[in-house]
């Protein structure tokens, strides 16, 4: 293997054709500066250098501290490069917005097995409209039945009465909606 | 092996070969296995330096997230140098710690690794034996890593004076790379480096 590789890329195998060297030179002025390659998903730093951007990403993820160009250590980072378009691309679609997907914080809601979070009965009943779990916001509330919270009002008062009247209204109008997502 | 890496070792095997480097004999790549980890590195000594005319050979250990991380190299040939460990052959160099960029190839450190042996860095050593005797006694380190280049990389200018010291120490029983450190580590005094291998 060593043997055969050497011999391939041996220095001593004469250059036939001159027409050849000067393409791969042109080839070369659009290669990659991380993998050698021809460039795919090309962008360009604001020093002019070269890459993948798939590779640049790898590169500023692996040394997250030193956002550093590959090729001439000046400073670099994901919002100062410059994606390249040739002609003919189609479809004109900013490299930095594919892959990799951008390494932004990431939420994940529960997982549920009934298919509708945060909604659960039992003992201190308590049901919560969390933002993205309905398509609108208004329901953004939270349902206190059985053992009322520390901040609720003292039960017999007149606010009590009416925060329990519209928790009930509030109540009924998730059930009519629920009802409604399920029957609808 | 990651297939970046592999690929791009091998696109840089296919270069280095083709630079005038190579042609001029100043370098050598060559393969150590099939699945392009291990290479083996060889650079030539710096004119007018003490390792002058001799052959340094390298281990190269390409690791998987090359070149996002810089290959690991430590020198297979013994050498007297304030930034190389005499002893294990590991290398004190930044672009092969945290100045690396993936950029870098491996004919670029093969010839980052070449200008180290004409300027040692005494200041930021890897033996600091070495280094001390490189700043305190700059004649005495030229004898005795000219001394080291002749009998380990083969470098061809003999330095008697070493070899008679080594020769005497080798007359005691002592093994001869110990000697030859003992006495490099105390600037040629026979009778202490004796002491400290007896003490
Ligand atoms: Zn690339
Ligand atoms: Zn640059």
């Amino acid at each position: 293997m060593a043997e055969t590789s050497q011999a391939r890329a041996s220095p001593s195998a004469p250059g036939g054709d001159a027409g050849g060297e000067e393409d791969k030179h042109d080839e070369r002025m659009l290669e990659c500066n991380i993998c050698l390659d021809t460039a795919r998903d090309a962008v360009v730093s604001m020093c002019g250098h070269l890459f993948c951007w798939p590779c640049l990403h790898q590169w500023l993820e692996t040394r997250p501290s030193r956002q550093v160009c590959p090729v001439c250590k000046a400073a670099i980072s994901r919002e100062k490069v410059i994606p390249l378009y040739g002609r003919g691309n189609t479809k004109q679609e900013d490299p930095r917005n594919k892959v990799p997907p951008r390494p932004a914080g990431q939420r994940t809601e529960p997982e549920s097995t009934s298919g509708f979070p945060g909604f659960g009965f039992g003992e201190g009943f308590h049901m919560s409209f969390g933002i993205g779990a309905f398509p609108f916001g208004i329901f953004t509330s939270t349902f206190n039945f059985g053992d009322p919270r520390p901040s609720a009002a003292p039960r017999g008062t007149a606010q009590f009465e009416e925060e329990q009247f519209l928790s009930k209204i509030f109540l009924w109008v998730a059930i009519l909606f629920v009802l409604w997502l399920v029957f609808a | 092996m990651a297939n970046i890496a592999a690929k791009r070792i091998k696109r840089e095997f296919k270069e280095i070969m083709k630079s005038e480097e190579v042609i001029g004999g100043s370098i050598k790549l060559g393969l150590v296995n099939e699945n392009w980890t291990e290479l083996k590195g060889e650079i030539a000594g710096p004119v007018d330096t003490p390792y002058e005319g001799g052959t340094f050979l390298l281990e190269i250990k390409v690791p998987e997230t090359y070149p996002f991380n810089p290959p690991k190299i430590r020198f297979l040939t013994k050498i007297w140098h304030p930034n190389v460990s005499s002893v294990t052959g590991a290398i004190c160099l930044d672009i092969l710690k945290d100045q690396w960029a993936a950029a870098l190839t491996l004919r670029t450190v093969l010839l980052s690794l070449q200008a180290l042996l004409s300027a040692g860095e005494p200041n930021d050593p890897q033996d600091a034996v070495v280094a001390k005797q490189f700043r305190e006694n700059p004649r005495l380190f030229t004898m005795t890593a000219r001394h080291w280049t002749n009998v380990y990389a083969g470098g061809p200018n003999i330095v008697h004076e070493c070899n008679s010291k080594v020769q005497r120490m080798l007359d005691m029983g002592i093994d001869e790379h110990q000697a030859r450190v003992a006495l490099s580590s105390y600037d040629w005094d026979l009778e202490r480096a004796t002491e400290q291998l007896f003490g």
